[in-house]
């Protein structure tokens, strides 16, 4: 065999430098069409939401001042954002590596001189930060939106749905979505059934948090208070914003109930009972809660109050993105014992 | 040094055993073929080489010390995987810009460069190109690595003769250039001779047989005489395989250095076709450790 002088190479990178700019342009050249399409979506998304604002600023106004408010299209774009999770994950996280593994693609990027759990890491790394920097510009610009309707009492951000589109819980739900898809896609290796399966992994997560993990986690360590009006706000479960002329405003209702002569709770059907016989009984602009002092009774209600907010949604954003941590790094095992 | 060196080296996927117990040195400034049936191990073997498998028992190393698939082996083994996968979507200049930023010793000017002689046209996407450009351009893209081992898999098993004579082509003035060390495999055994100067043969995920070309068409030879005389032989010497014509006998024997063939027979050298092919016929036959060894072999192991 005849040897020849092989040209000399450059100098090496750093031992083990993550070579983050080379990885974004690789990511770019790869998936251009999706963050272009993707870039678009969003976009969109965050113009829809300023000009809705904008157009109906004065008819809302109007509407306020007459008493009563549309919130249809509001709720619309709640639900829309609350998706847009199932929609990362699905497009973005679940193809990222099941296409790489379907198509055989995957023995020309893990043999090149970056490697496989590099180039794995830098990929995700990369489209989580595009993915939820978008998504938390998304949440910002939905809570300006939502703040006239949370002035007025008829929608908090505490709300399951309202809560998990915020600017912290939003970006939090876009990593994990994408972090479940990309696992999933390393685990099943076969694009439409990893999409497949990402769509119901992260929309079965949506629906549960709404369902139950926000009441849930709202539900820790609230504060109590007796000084508060039960007019119209029942017993029971609430789970309501506090609404104007209801103290503590801002904050989140957790739980209303009636104790005794003795301080002990009454039951709800016996509570229920006792507080429509006195409301039933009131005169005018009688006070409610003076009336069922008369009775010896007492309405208390459990809130977090309005300065915990932030507090939540950085739990619920920690807890999300511990999740997604979670996931990267079981997705990294599965690749490197992928063989 | 070896560019691949392996001890006992076995890859089990579920209950197959796809590689078992392989032990073999590659020494470097070689084209080496890794020859064998369809399921004897061959892109076991190479994929275990480049890291993209990892080993079930034994071990693997590249360019010395080097553990296969380590960052320290990436950087200079340049692998073209089978069907030599590309981003179908992409286009041409799209895929040299993503190799370019997946390793810093890319040459960017010399992939460019190898593109335009074989007219590939950048803009042109991938899924576009004939089999025979795609290969090309998997081929391109691994040497504008510059890569110290160049491993191919199977590179011209869907390629036209004129496509194959083109790559093998490639890769041997590219080899030449560059002096790296490439180790293929192929099931192609009839241009093997022209392009390859060390072989390894595979049988049932085992090494049958593994030398310098030259040295293993030294150590063999065709020889023909009286089939009564032809036990005789097979007791002295190993034999390969054995034809019978009337009363005339064809043997393909392990000569060895020295053997010389008994008065009376005529005595031929083997093509490595051949050689090969007579090596595939009979899996259980093996010449190692080597053929410089033959005579220490007993003839037990051999069988005709």
């Amino acid at each position: 065999m005849t040897t020849l002088i092989a040209a000399p190479a450059p100098p090496r990178p750093a031992e083990h430098a993550v070579p983050w700019r080379p990885m974004a342009r690789v990511t770019w050249l790869q998936r251009r069409g999706l963050l272009i399409g993707l870039s678009s979506l969003l976009v969109a998304a965050g113009l829809a939401i300023v000009v809705e604002h904008l157009v109906t600023h004065a008819s809302r106004a109007s509407l306020l001042a007459n008493g009563g408010v549309d919130t249809n299209a509001f709720q619309a774009l709640v639900i829309a954002l609350n998706v847009l999770p199932v929609v990362i994950g699905v497009f973005v996280g679940a193809p990222l590596l099941s296409r790489e593994l379907e198509s055989g693609t995957f023995r020309f990027t893990w043999t090149q001189e970056i490697g496989r759990t590099r180039f794995v890491l830098t990929t995700v790394a990369l489209l989580g930060v595009f993915t939820a920097a978008a998504a938390c510009a998304l949440g910002l610009i939905l809570g300006w939106y939502a703040h006239p309707f949370e002035v007025i009492g008829v929608e908090s951000q505490w709300q399951p749905g309202l809560f998990d589109v915020t600017a912290v819980t939003l970006g939090a739900w876009t990593l994990f979505a994408l972090a479940l898809g990309t696992f999933l896609g390393a685990v099943i290796g076969r694009t439409v059934t990893a999409m497949a399966a990402t769509a119901v992994g992260v929309g079965g997560f949506v629906v549960v948090s709404f369902v139950f993990l926000v009441h849930r986690l709202l539900a820790v360590s609230p504060l109590v208070t007796s000084g508060v009006s039960p007019s119209g706000m029942g017993l029971g479960m609430l789970n309501v914003p506090g609404a104007v002329g209801t103290r503590p405003f801002g904050g989140w209702l957790v739980r209303s109930w009636l104790t005794g002569r003795g301080g002990g709770e009454l039951s709800a059907p016996v509570a229920n009972h006792a507080l429509n016989r006195i409301e039933y009984g009131a005169k005018g602009s009688q006070d409610l809660t003076r009336l069922l002092a008369l009775h010896h009774l007492t309405f208390w209600v459990s809130y977090q109050p309005a300065d915990r907010l932030w507090i939540f949604q950085a739990l619920e954003g920690a807890l999300l993105i511990v999740l997604a941590a979670g996931l990267v790094l079981g997705t990294l095992c599965v690749v490197r014992r992928r063989a | 040094m070896n560019v691949v060196e392996t001890s006992g080296l076995g890859k089990r996927y579920r209950k197959t055993w796809a590689l078992r117990d392989c032990t073999l040195a590659v020494p470097a400034g070689h084209v080496v073929a890794l020859v064998g049936p369809n399921g004897a191990g061959k892109t076991t073997l190479l994929h275990c080489a480049v890291g993209l498998s990892t080993a079930t028992t034994g071990s693997v190393t590249v360019l010395g010390d080097l553990t296969a698939g380590s960052l320290d082996a990436l950087e200079r083994v340049a692998f073209v995987a089978q069907d030599a996968p590309s981003h179908r979507h992409l286009s041409v200049g799209a895929m040299v810009g993503v190799a370019a930023n997946l390793n810093h010793r890319f040459d960017v000017e010399q992939a460019k460069a190898r593109l335009a002689a074989l007219e590939i046209p950048l803009h042109r996407k991938v899924g576009k190109l004939s089999g025979g450009q795609q290969a090309q351009l998997a081929l391109a893209l691994a040497l504008a690595r510059h890569p110290d081992l160049l491993v191919l898999d199977e590179p011209v098993a869907r390629l036209d003769p004129l496509a194959r004579h083109d790559f093998m082509a490639l890769v041997v003035s590219a080899v030449a250039e560059e002096g790296a060390s490439v180790l293929f495999s192929s099931h192609v055994v009839s241009e093997l001779e022209r392009v390859a100067d060390y072989l390894i043969l595979l049988a049932h995920g085992r090494v049958q047989m593994a030398g310098a070309i030259d040295d293993l068409l030294a150590g063999h030879a065709l020889w023909s005489g009286p089939v009564d005389e032809a036990g005789a032989v097979s007791e002295r010497l190993s034999v390969v395989q054995s034809q019978q014509a009337g009363r005339y006998a064809q043997l393909l024997v392990r000569t060895g250095t020295k053997a010389q063939a008994p008065s009376g027979w005529e005595s031929v050298d083997v093509s490595l076709e051949e050689l090969v092919l007579a090596y595939l016929r009979q899996p259980s036959v093996t010449t190692l450790p080597g053929p410089l060894n033959l005579m220490a072999l007993s003839s037990t192991e051999v069988t005709a």
